[in-house]
């Protein structure tokens, strides 16, 4: 088996890329994190689902960003157009650039961390941390209950499509064929729900008390220097940001 | 710990209601457990043995989810309860290390959040903070013993049916409970699987565990039972020695399925019109099977050609293995009239052949034609005006606020609107569900929800009728509607196909028993 990252050491990765792109403020360096992010999902072979993801959530970020800020920003001195009280300025422009690069930076290394995590593992280390056993459930839960509620939901519409539904296209016939889904679907989920919650009762879920861990997450040395050098640099960047952009005035 | 030292549990329930409801779900019914013995809970569907065992495993948590009169005693400590607040609690964890439950659905047993069967197993273990050397050993040997010990590291999501159930008892029985409660244990597995299961029973009770089956089959396993209590109507009817009860009208009225030996599921009563077989019973090997007259010749009502399937490279993992193929050059016709049975182990591939029928899934190779005309590119809800197929999971394919409703959905644009309320009441009546037509799908029993099923595609009145296990789940009066549901359908001349991992239903129930092994169909 190919040796693992430790989940912790992926989430810091992402964790720090994210804090140091945000406290460099430079755009250059926003793009080189977008693109190594990138060039790794392709290389998980996660980039099919990474940039999709990305795109639903960055495209109107990114577009909102280039109105409000390209249009609208009252600080722009150079002025390349202008329709009324609209103007667009070059600082305009270079703002959004700014802030679009930098948001696009950190969502594609999320996104990237939590395609790629081994959820177990990542459960598992949580547990070893001595968080709340609940919340590493609830936290896998959610990332498992999706493909599973599609799973579901494909298999109520291959029994209603049997049963002589024809699904046309069209916005009122596809709103009409998912309320029927959604009917099975529902009832099917609380039905799941508690009857797996009696179950998990019974094998001592709810108990307080410690726990242990069956499985065992590697974590070389190696890793742990690499997560303390990765927090070491994102406290710098940020203390030296703040340094930076202290107020003028005061003597630094 | 000895056998002799272990301890009974013993239940007596004066009544259990569920809140919001007046009438008990389960009234004048005890049971006791002893090291070692296997007790048989024996009823039909709805009769309240899932509700009895959850009871005794405290599973239904008293006050929580209903009000219980009555009293359960563990290891000569008896806990009684008054339906009011100051009723003992049970702690489900604490209890379940005595008692341990296997529901029906043995998916649900499972945490869902673990990746692989070893650490579904460790799950419980891990909550009671057992040392990890100790999580070791046990796993290895509730492995070894419940027959998983090669699919330690397969992910839960990918077992089959026998060894989904198989992990659920070893999730149950990892603890070394006195008593294992085992809901429908044998339901939907295949011989290979069952024997595997019967296996696992017989080594618990070596071991001193005391076993309580709820069963609606007086199975093999319910024949090795020490004493049997009969379920009907939310009541015991009848306990005693099974020799006592094999045959006794108390069995026959719970609508218990019988196997095996005559006088165990005694005197049948099919409406003579449509009787054709000498039994019923799912399992029932009976002299005379089907005498129907044989189709004519003429045009096939389902016809494949050469049809090969195999299940292509997941699009969404790239470098993921080609699946082995599922279906190979698959030759086969269904007439008018006739019933055929299609059989074949757990995971042989007969659901992918009866998906193939309607479009569901379309073949790699070959031609499916339903009334002489070939489906390529009609869509599913087309191809459904002729083609009814049931799906094992009735609960998929209900969604309507009452069971008429449910039954009428979509026969409008069949028969025209003044007819189909007539067709949906037909087939209602068809299936033994006159009476139910207010009722709301959810409130039937799950053999009544299947039967529902069954009449939503019966209403529709298709060329061709493809039913996928249709007996799972279906206690004997079910089967019986089941029975003459499906020979009425063949009667008026639709062809019908039967996917069953049930041999000997096969054999007594179809004019043709074909197998599916190898992902390819031949007579037998």
């Amino acid at each position: 088996m190919k040796q693992r990252l430790h989940p912790f050491t992926a989430l810091t990765a992402a964790a720090s890329a994210a804090v140091v792109t945000t406290a460099a403020a430079y755009w250059p360096l926003s793009v080189a994190v977008a693109l190594a992010a990138v060039f790794l999902a392709v290389r998980r072979e996660v980039a099919g689902r990474v940039l999709p993801a990305a795109a639903v959530i960055l495209t109107p970020l990114c577009l909102s960003l280039l109105v409000l800020h390209g249009l609208f920003f009252p600080e722009g001195q150079t002025v390349l157009a202008q329709w009324g009280p609209a103007r667009v300025t070059a600082e305009g422009l270079g703002f959004a650039l700014e802030l679009g690069t930098r948001t696009t930076a950190c969502v594609l290394a999320f996104l990237l961390f939590s395609f790629t995590v081994s959820v177990p593992d990542l459960v598992s280390a949580l547990a070893g941390r001595r968080v709340p056993p609940q919340f590493g459930f609830v936290l896998a839960s959610t990332l498992t209950l999706l493909p599973a509620v599609s799973v579901r939901l494909d298999r109520i519409r291959q029994a209603q499509e049997t049963r002589g539904m024809v699904v046309r296209r069209g916005l009122v016939s596809r709103l009409g064929a998912l309320r029927l889904q959604m009917v099975p679907l529902v009832l099917a989920l609380i039905d799941d729900a508690g009857s797996r919650a009696q179950a998990l009762d019974a094998r001592g879920f709810g108990s307080p008390g410690p726990r242990t861990t069956y499985r065992e997450v590697a974590d070389p040395p190696a890793q742990r220097r690499f997560r303390a050098a990765a927090l070491v640099f994102a406290a710098a960047a940020v203390a030296g940001r703040i340094v930076a952009s202290w107020p003028a005035g005061v003597p630094s | 710990m000895t056998a002799t030292t272990r301890t009974a549990l013993q239940i007596r329930v004066e009544a259990f209601t569920f809140h919001g409801e007046t009438t008990p779900v389960l009234s004048g019914a005890a049971i006791s457990a002893t090291p070692g013995s296997l007790t048989a809970v024996l009823g039909g569907s709805g009769s309240g043995k899932s509700t009895l065992g959850k009871l005794m495993a405290g599973w239904l948590q008293t006050g929580h989810a209903g009000q219980f009169r009555g009293s359960l005693e563990l290891d000569g400590t008896l806990l009684e309860f008054r339906g009011a607040p100051d009723d003992p609690r049970i702690n489900p964890a604490e209890w379940s290390r005595r008692v341990a439950f296997v529901p029906q659905d043995a998916s649900a047993m499972l945490s869902s959040v673990r990746a692989t069967v070893a650490e579904e197993l460790a799950f419980g273990l891990e909550n009671r903070a057992t040392p990890r050397e100790d999580m070791l050993s046990a796993v290895e040997r509730t492995a070894a013993r419940t027959g998983l010990s090669d699919l330690l590291d397969r992910d839960p999501a990918t077992l089959s049916g026998g060894e989904l159930r198989r992990l659920a008892v070893g999730c149950a029985v990892i603890a070394e409970p006195d008593v294992l409660i085992l809901d429908e244990p044998l339901a939907s597995l295949d011989a290979a699987g069952a024997a595997q299961l019967e296996d696992l029973v017989r080594s618990l009770r070596g071991s001193g565990t005391g076993i309580v089956l709820l069963s609606q089959a007086a199975d093999r396993l319910a024949r090795e039972a020490t004493h049997w209590t009969i379920l009907d109507g939310r009541t015991v009817t009848a306990a005693g020695a099974p020799a006592q009860l094999a045959g006794s009208a108390e069995l026959e009225r719970a609508g218990v399925i019988g196997v095996g030996g005559p006088g165990v599921l005694g005197p049948r009563a099919i409406a003579p019109s449509v009787a054709i077989g000498s039994s019923v019973a799912a399992g029932v090997r009976g002299p005379g099977p089907v005498p129907v007259a044989a189709p004519g010749p003429g045009s096939a009502s389902l016809e494949l050609r050469g049809v090969g399937f195999g299940y292509g490279q997941d699009p969404r993992r790239r470098g993921a293995p080609v699946l082995a193929r599922v279906l190979r050059d698959v030759d086969f016709a269904v007439h008018p009239g006739e019933i055929i049975a299609v059989t074949g182990p757990n995971g042989a591939g007969k659901s992918t052949l009866l998906r193939h029928f309607n479009g569901l899934l379309r073949p790699t190779e070959g031609d499916v034609r339903v009334c002489g005309r070939s489906i390529a590119g009609v869509p599913v809800g087309t191809v459904a005006a002729s083609m009814g197929l049931l799906f094992q999971h009735p609960r998929d394919q209900l969604f309507e606020r009452t069971v008429l409703r449910e039954a009428a959905f979509g026969l409008g644009q069949l028969f025209g609107k003044a007819e189909a309320e007539g067709k949906a009441r037909a087939a209602l009546a068809a299936v033994g569900l006159s009476g139910t037509e207010a009722a709301h799908p959810a409130e039937l029993s799950a053999s009544q929800q299947r039967l529902l099923a069954l009449a939503t595609v019966l209403a529709r009145e298709p060329a061709v009728l493809a039913l996928d296990e249709p007996t799972v789940g279906l206690d004997r009066h079910g089967l019986e509607a089941l029975q003459t549901a499906v020979v009425r359908a063949a009667a008026r001349g639709a062809a019908v196909v039967i996917v069953t991992h049930d041999l000997s239903y096969a054999r007594l129930n179809a004019h043709r028993v074909l197998e599916l092994t190898g992902g390819r169909l031949s007579e037998i």
